[in-house]
Formats: C-alpha cells, structure tokens, sequence
C-alpha cells in the first residue's frame, strides 16, 4: 500500500480524461471500458459518464468500448494531462456481431466488484413479461438469487432477505415501494431508464442503510442532440416519452408519462370499480461548462383503487432531486446531491365513515467524491445526511355523521448520518483489491407520546399460556423534537478482491458488514402497499448484516460463453420479528408486538450466459437456505416459535431461471424464459377447533409446509418492420403469452369452512393462467 | 364474511386479482388431540338466571369431525365468594348430552365476581379465570342498499353509542358464524355507525339477530385472531398462521414448589375460551 501510494509523486505521468456520450443522443454512457492495450491498463466511466486514467507519458492507442456500441480508437500522445471527450455509435449491426468486445468481459474478470448483476434497458424491455409491460422488478427475477412471492407480490427477495432491505436508488434517491398494482409492474418506466444495477453483495462503501442489497437505476438525461419521442400501446399501459435538447449539446429534458387503463380489473366484478396507475418522469440537464453539469429529476407515481364509491385508496411514491457535478481537477470528480422523497398511502372506507393516510418523508444530502490518483488507485469518499419523519397514520371523519374522532398516531423522526471512504486498489497485475469503510449515526429523535414499561419491556410473556402478549405501559412520556431517544453508531467494514489467473479466469472474496435502521413492518409473505416503516429507537434494535462471498469466474470459449460462481452466507443481528397474532396497522404501539431476532441465509449461485450469435441469453440456478428465529430473552420464556430457526417466507432451496433470446432475422426475434422454484414455505393446520360455531384452523411451528413447486414459461416475439430501415418512424410489435402452458401456481392455499356446505376445505388461490397480449412501441 | 377493517381492505385489493379458486387435496399434518373448551357465557342481565354451558371437544385433522370430550370433572367456582349460599351456588356442571356440561347461575353473581371454571380431563387439570364485562345496547339497525363485491350484498347498518370514560371492546355476532370485533380508540363515547354486508347467506324475508357483546382485551385479541384464521385467505398478503390460544391454564405440573410455570412444557395447553359478557341483541327481517 505505501510502496504504490509512492507511485503518485512519480514524475512523468500524466492524466487522460473525459466524459463518454452517445453520439446520436449526446447521452452519457455508464461503464464505458477505456483501455490502453500496451500498458494493460484500463478505466470504467462512472455514473455521469466521467472517466479518468493516470499512466506515464507516451503516445498510446486508447480504446473506447461498452457492449452495443461501435469500438472507437483514439491515438493520444499524453505529454499533458489531457481532456478528451469521446462519443461512441450505437451498433445498428448488432445482429451479425459474432465478437463480443473481450475487453468488457476482461475487466469485469479482473476487478474485485462480485456478486453484481447488471441489466441494460434493452435487455430488460425483450424480457417477456406479463401482459407485454417491459418492468425492471420483472427482468432481475431472473437473476441467480433474485425472487419474489409470485404473482401479484411486492418488490423481491435477494439471496434470502426481506423486501424491505433492498435499497433502491432511482437516480439516486430511494424508492419506498417499487411496486404498482401489488406487483404485478414495477414503477419504474422502462423507456425513462439508462442503466440497471443490481448489488446482491460485496456492496461498496458508498452505500449503506439496507442489509440485502443495492438495486441502482439511472434514468436517461435526455437527447441533447434533437426531439425524440416514443411511446407504447399496450394491453394494460400506454407510455409517451419525449426527449430533446433547450440548447444543444448543453441543455436537454426528458418527459415521460405511463398510465394504465382505468378499468382494468371491471370484468372481475359485478359492481362498479377501478383500478389503475400512472407515473411520470422528468428530468432536466444542463452542461454549464467542461467542468460543471446539473441535473434536476422528478417521478411521481400512483395507483389508485376504488370500488363502490364506498372504498377508495391511493398511494405512490413522489422523488424530487437536484444534483450537481463538478469536475475539481482531472483526477477528482464530484457530485452534489440534495434529495426529497416520499411514500404516501391514503384509504377512504365510507361504510365505517373514515379517511385514513400513512407515509415516510426524507430528505437526503449526499456529497460523493471520486479521485482517480492513479492507473491502479482510486478512492472515493463522501458523506451522506438524511432526515426521515414517519407518519404511521392519521383517521379523521369524511363525513359531519361519522362517529370517528380525528386522530394522529405519534409521528416518529430520526436522522442517519453516514461517511464513507472506498479503495479501489491494483496491487499488482493479478491482484486487486477494493476495501472501504462506512461510518454509520442514526439518531432517533422525540415524539410526542413514548411508552414507559416496566424493565423497559413492552413485550410480555405469559408463563401459563405461553404466549407472548403486549404489555401495559406504566407511563406516557413527551419529549421535544431536539431531544434523542435512542442513537446507534456503527462501523461497516467491505473488502473485497480478486485474483485473476489470466484474462479469463478469477477468483474473488468479499466480506460485507452493512446496517439498516428502517424497518418496514410487515407480517404477511409479501409487504401491502400500506404497510408503514417504523425507525429503529428505544425499543427497535438496527439490523446487522455480515456477508461472506466466494466466487469463481471464467470466460468461455473466447467471451462466447461466461459463468460466473459464487457461494454466500450472511447472518443479520436484530431481524425483528412478531409476536403471534401481531396487527402492525394503527398500531400506535408497534414496540408491543415485535422482538429483535436474528436470520441467517447461505446459498450457491451459478449464471451461465451466452454472449454472442444469434441466440444469447442465460441459464442461472440457485440452491440456499434463508431462516430465522428469535430465541427468549431468558430462561422464563420460550421465544417466538419455541425459540427455534424456522424457514422465512422467502427461503426457496432451488431456484432456476433460464432466459433466451433468438434473432431469427432482421425482423423477427423471439424472447423465452422458463422459471422454477421450490414453493414458498407456508402452514398447514395440524388440527382444528371450534368456537361460539366458528371453525378455526390450528397451527404447529412455524413454515413448516411449502406451497406447490412454481413454474412457468412465457414467450414473446418481437416483429420490427423492415421498412423502419428507410423512415423516420420506427414501429415495433411485441407479441407475448406469459405462462405459455397456464400452470395453476398457488399463490395460497388457504384453509377454511365452505360456508355453504359447511364442509372444511383446502382451497387454492392461483392468479394468472395463460395470458397473450399485443404491445406496440414506436418512436420518432 | 367481512370482520375486522384492516384486513377488509386486503381482501379487496387481493379480491381485485384473483381469478382463479379451486379445491385441492391436502395431506394435512395431524398434531395430538388436545381438549376444545367453549365457554362462553352470554348474559342479559334481565334474567335472574343465567345459564353456564360449556361445550368441549376434541381437536381432529382439519378435514374430520370433531368427537364430544369426556370429562372427568367440570366446576364453576366464585373466586370472590368461595362459600356462595342462595340458588345461584355454584359448583359441579351437569353432562346434559355428549359433551355438553351446564349449571344455572344466579345473574347478579355472575355479574360482580370472578369465576374460575376448572376442568379435569384425562389425568389433566386445566383452568381459566374471568371477569364479567359489560356492553351497550345497540341504538338500532336498519337495511341499506349499497354493495361492495358482489349485487347479491346485503348490507345492514348498525348504529350504538360508545360508552364515554372507559376503554371499551366489543364483539358482534351477526349470525352464520360471522363475527367482528371493534374496540372504541377511535370513537370513544360517540355514536357510532358503519355498515355490515352478508354475502348470500343472507335472503330477503330472512329474520337476523345481531348481537353486540362485552369483551376483554385479551378475549378481543382472542376472538380477532379466531376470526382471522377462520378466514379465507388474502393470496400472499394472507395473515400468518398461528396457533390461537385461549386462557386455559394446564396447571396439571403446577405445584407452585419447583414448578412455576409451564415453559418447559410448551405443547401442553387446551384450546377454547371461558369468558362472561353482557350481550345485547337487535332484529330485522330482510326486505327485497
């Protein structure tokens, strides 16, 4: 480490850098590999596009290359740090390409970063999906150690966590919910997005606050170039996009609307109702100079449902950003960003006479700082400030007749405070290294009612019916909004690296240490979208996450093929849990009904892709194991669940995805996938009783039983027209059959009395059959 | 078929989705039988006498039948007036048929003192407490016309005023084993209406009863979590499965010497409920 750091006062280097755009769009290109073959040396674009590489003086063939995009070569003579913005094509010919650009794969082989995924929105629009919507949520399922709860279930599940740990970044903001319409699409607008990250673990660190993963989405800035517009037709959505410079080459906009249909579900009914969304995206960018750019981004979404006039309910998340970034000197480049979020979920049930609203607001300041001291060291460093205020609900009367009282359940506030320094070091040829350091603060701040409990403890536990109850608290305390309650500092630790055997073939290792402050509360197998997110404080501990990862990665056959391998085991400190029989909504004293357990998952991950030819795509299978458990705090109790590891509800022992997309010619592609795994763990009831005429089914231990096995195939066919090849308006038609042979997959099986026979009955709830639709996507 | 409001609201998103329900067989995991006690005592403080059945059972695979449990002994007991004297005395409850035990009580004690029903079954000594609670009349009910699901909805409106000053939780029993449990947090002493539907259970000239009971915390828990898991399920937002246990104690271990409790005997508990409520009941007979 000191030898290298000696290396920075050498005398005769120089710097190269710049910012990668697309030539037709003046978009700036992430991940752009910038390579001087003769030195073995290399750089990646960041984020905003921006690169930079410090190697001796000399004159040097410098190669610009990213996957989908024409290769360019430049001859540099690097006598001074020079500034070279470069622009690359699109590759129209795609098609016939049979080489894939080694070099991508090269790098990726030889830099420490594992266990990431990344998915470009051209990959993620040819996934087949459900009722031919291109949704980002949909195309990570596809991923080794990405799942879900099915159909119609919120967010996923990485390598066994919850759906609440996964941090989501929509340029750089997070997203509280990611879903719409429970699931069934994602809210990010497909044709809005540049890039997609997945980070299932070895996470830098320059994130923090969730324990399972990092998803990272940047939007596009905008064509800075001419207007473009392009929009989609399809069965349940229809999207309009436009994007076009305010001044050229500095100044561009992007807007983007996606509205679905508002009567989506009526056929399912007899009486009146709706159900629909819409969301919208913004963004402005403005090239104030070389070293200057800004960016203002907005999205706005919601769902709305209503039935009957006498239920209505409306949520959605709303992202405000400003971000600005400067380039200090060649080698060191930030990015200012201040950042307003919220999840909002409001409810009207006019036959109980209430309105009823829930959400999280926060605002974020990032400062990231990225210094490329030399070709083979570079570090970044940065803080972060967030301030979080939690409303978990207010009921008020919506009509002068209702006998409901106005009332706000006690708002909670905090504010998390992190500072981080991430190494990225080539020790040698072979061996690199990236280490880092997180320094975490959360502070959680006063309320206006705190629960007071004997020894401190709102859970009870009874000895006789040993079962866990709330306790009755002893007093009610006020405290100001400057006072703390609780704070909790943390150092999270990351290391990992890589050691390359030659340009095809590493190993890599990482160990991860992560915390997370916010929990969502929620108790069923996949979270409702009014669920509330409580901070961790007085009596809620913040989850610890330590993750260990091992990998293997080899090209295959020249790039044609590559797999990449890893195994995982992480182990997450005061995962909470709930007590039986939990209610979590309007529950203004959540501390009653949870306990800090732990939950520890391993697995094996293999992805197979094929990168070149005709047909490409990839076979990924996961084997691993996810549990939890809350032992008793003492020997007078039995902890929840007798205390024993029970599987969590995302714990899938065999998990498959193979997806594969053909080009038959010019005109025609066809798209696949085939999805397997094991069915999620559920109860069956060991028994039965009956009460004041009711029967009620009873359980043993937890998650027992498992649902049915999952499976499905989907495919679609892609026609482009070839006269798109001579016009200005370019149509594409998309056409699609999810679940091609309609497996009933059950999304429960639920047990209960048929109240008209009364007879006891196992009944399966199942969601989707076989479902063909038509897309039509155009742009101009 | 509607309960509590919470999960109303996840059964109409949920509902909004599901297109597909069908019956499928289970091979259902069977525990050992444990004891079912029913004893819910419902009380109109109008009569003088109030009886005190009990039903016991026994549990069974989910897709058999329940057989009647036989009992060795079942004693009521006035925990605040052990000595009793008057009619009322309590004591031994009398097999009326296959599992059914009863014994009239006099009102008026069941009202002021705590009970403890005591229970010996197959070398087990299992027990509960309880303490009379009280309700409110219901101000009335009347039919409305509006639907949520279904044009075969019957919606009825039930209007009551919340006792004013104290914490209060109800249970409503509208029939055909529907149950709802409300507590007061946000109506505390006002007049309170909201709307109940029947799926199709319900017809027009059909005579219902509603009634409105008294409860506990602990027993609305209870009774929240009976009318929970008897549910139909919510697809991936279902509820989890829990075991719903009532307040019989096994104190068959208990000595109170070495043995205090029963952590070390985790799976040795009785299903079912003992609990004295005021009940007040409401009619109306269904129109077109």
């Amino acid at each position: 480490m000191l030898l290298s750091c000696s290396t920075l006062f050498a005398q005769s280097k120089y710097t190269l850098s710049g910012t990668v755009s697309e030539t037709e769009t003046g978009e700036t290109l992430i991940g752009v590999n910038v390579i001087i073959p003769e030195l073995q040396a290399g750089a990646v674009t960041n984020e905003y596009g921006f690169y930079s590489i410090t190697v001796p003086e000399g004159n040097y063939k410098v190669v610009y290359s990213i996957l989908g995009f024409t290769s360019v070569s430049q001859d540099i003579s690097l006598d001074k740090n020079t500034v070279r913005d470069v622009t690359l094509s699109e590759n129209l010919e795609a098609l016939d390409e049979v080489v894939i650009k080694a070099d991508v794969e090269k790098m990726n082989i030889r830099k420490p970063q594992m266990s990431v995924n990344t998915l470009t929105a051209a990959t993620i629009k040819k996934v087949p999906v459900l009722l031919g919507e291109a949704d980002v949520v949909k195309a990570i399922l596809l991923l080794p150690g990405v799942t879900n709860a099915g159909e119609a279930s919120s967010g996923f599940n990485v390598r066994g966590g919850a759906v609440d740990q996964n941090l989501i970044l929509l340029d750089e903001a997070t997203i509280f919910n990611s879903s719409h319409l429970f699931g069934f699409f994602s809210v990010f607008n497909p044709d809005a997005i540049k890039d997609v990250k997945l980070f299932k673990g070895g996470i830098p660190a320059r994130y923090g606050g969730r324990v399972s993963s990092v998803l990272e989405i940047f939007q596009k800035e905008g064509n800075s170039k001419e207007l473009k517009i392009n929009g989609g037709i399809g069965a349940v959505a229809s999207r309009l996009l436009a994007e076009g410079p305010i001044v050229k080459d500095k100044a561009a906009f992007l807007v983007g609307g996606r509205a679905s249909y508002a009567h989506l579900f009526l056929p399912l009914f007899d009486v009146d109702n709706k159900a629909y969304f819409y969301d919208l995206n913004t963004k402005l960018n403005y090239r104030i100079n070389e070293r200057n750019n800004i960016y203002l981004s907005g999205y706005f979404g919601r769902d709305l449902f209503e039935v009957s006039d006498s239920f209505t309910n409306v949520y959605g998340n709303a992202v405000g950003n400003f971000r600005w970034n400067h380039i200090f000197s060649d080698k060191l480049f930030s990015n200012l960003s201040l950042i307003y979020s919220d999840y909002f979920y409001g409810l009207e049930l006019d036959f109980v006479g209430f309105e009823w609203n829930s959400g999280i607001q926060n605002f974020n300041l990032k400062y990231d700082l990225k210094h490329y001291l030399t070709d083979k060291l570079q570090i970044n460093y940065g803080i972060n400030n967030i301030y979080y205020s939690f409303n978990p609900g207010k009921i008020k009367p919506n009509n002068p007749d209702s006998g409901i009282l106005e009332e706000q359940l006690t708002k909670k506030y905090a504010n998390e405070t992190a500072v981080y320094v991430d190494v990225q070091h080539d020790l040698t040829e072979n061996l690199s290294v990236e280490y880092g350091l997180r320094a975490s603060h959360f502070i959680r701040f006063g309320q206006d009612e705190l629960n007071v409990y004997r020894d401190n403890n709102p859970v009870a536990f009874n000895p006789f019916t040993l079962v866990y109850e709330k306790a009755t608290p002893i007093d009610t305390v006020q405290s100001s909004r400057g006072d703390q309650l609780a704070s909790f500092t943390n150092l999270e630790p990351r290391i990992s690296m890589s050691y390359a055997f030659n340009d095809d073939q590493s190993i890599k290792a990482s160990y991860t240490r992560l915390s997370q402050y916010l929990h969502l509360l929620s108790n069923t197998s996949s979270p409702t979208p009014l669920d509330v997110w409580t901070p961790s404080g007085p009596f809620v501990k913040p989850q610890l996450l330590d993750q260990y990862a091992l990998g293997f990665f080899t090209n295959l056959k020249d790039g044609a093929y590559s797999l990449e391998t890893e195994v995982y085991y992480k182990d997450i400190q005061n995962r909470i849990d709930y007590i039986d029989g939990a209610d979590l909504i309007a529950n203004n004293s959540i501390e009653q009904v949870i306990l800090n357990g732990e939950a520890r998952a391993y697995g094996l991950e293999l992805l197979l892709r094929k990168n070149t030819g005709r047909l490409q795509g990839w076979l990924a299978y996961t084997l691993s194991k996810s549990e939890q458990r809350t032992p008793p705090r003492n020997s007078n109790e039995t902890g929840i669940n007798n205390g024993q590891w029970y599987n969590t509800p995302y714990d899938r022992p065999h998990d498959i995805s193979v997806y594969a997309n053909y080009d038959i010619n010019d005109k025609w592609s066809i798209n696949s996938n085939f999805v397997y795994q094991t069915g999620r763990p559920t109860n069956y009831p060991i028994g039965q009783f009956e009460i004041q005429g009711v029967v009620v089914p009873f359980y043993g231990l937890r998650n027992v039983e498992r649902l049915p096995d999952y499976h499905r195939i989907d495919v679609s066919a892609t026609l482009t027209p070839r006269k798109n090849a001579t016009r200005k308006w370019q149509g594409e038609w998309v056409f699609s059959i999810y679940n091609l042979y309609s497996r009933r997959n059950a999304a429960s099986i639920n047990f209960a009395q048929n109240q008209e026979t009364g007879v006891n009955e196992a009944v399966r709830t199942s969601i989707f059959g076989i479902v063909p639709s038509v897309t039509y996507n155009f742009k101009f | 078929m509607k309960k509590k409001i919470y999960p109303v609201i996840l059964i109409i998103l949920a509902t909004l989705f599901f297109s597909c329900e069908d019956v499928v067989d289970i091979d259902v995991p069977e525990g050992e039988p444990r004891l079912i006690i029913d004893a819910i005592v419902r009380v109109d403080t109008t009569e003088a006498f109030t009886e005190v059945r009990v039903i016991v059972k026994e549990t069974n695979s989910f897709f058999e039948s329940l057989p009647p449990a036989v009992l060795d002994q079942i004693t009521l007991l006035n925990v605040d007036n052990p000595g009793g004297g008057g009619a009322g005395e309590t004591g031994v409850l009398d097999l009326i048929e296959p599992g059914v035990y009863s014994r009239f009580v006099s009102t008026d004690e069941l009202v002021n003192d705590r009970f403890l029903l005591q229970i010996r079954y197959q070398g087990k000594l299992f027990l509960a407490e309880t303490k009379y609670k009280p309700a409110v009349p219901i101000d009335g009910i009347v039919q409305g016309d509006d639907v949520i699901f279904d044009e075969d909805d019957t919606e009825i409106i039930v209007t009551f005023t919340d006792a004013d000053g104290r914490d209060d939780y109800y249970l409503f029993d509208f029939g055909f084993g529907n149950f709802l449990t409300t507590d007061d947090e946000f109506y505390q002493g006002q007049t309170f209406q909201f709307s109940y539907f029947y799926d199709d259970e319900v017809a027009p000239g059909d005579d219902i009863v509603v009634s409105i009971m008294g409860v506990d915390q602990q027993f609305y828990q209870y009774m929240e979590l009976v009318i929970e898991q008897s549910e139909d399920g919510f697809g991936v937002f279902e509820t989890p499965a829990v075991t719903v246990r009532g307040n019989f104690i096994n104190a068959t271990d208990i000595n109170n010497n070495d043995v205090f409790d029963n952590v070390d005997a985790s799976d040795n508990f009785a299903l079912g409920y003992f609990a004295i409520v005021q009940e007040f009941t409401a009619d109306l007979s269904i129109e077109e």
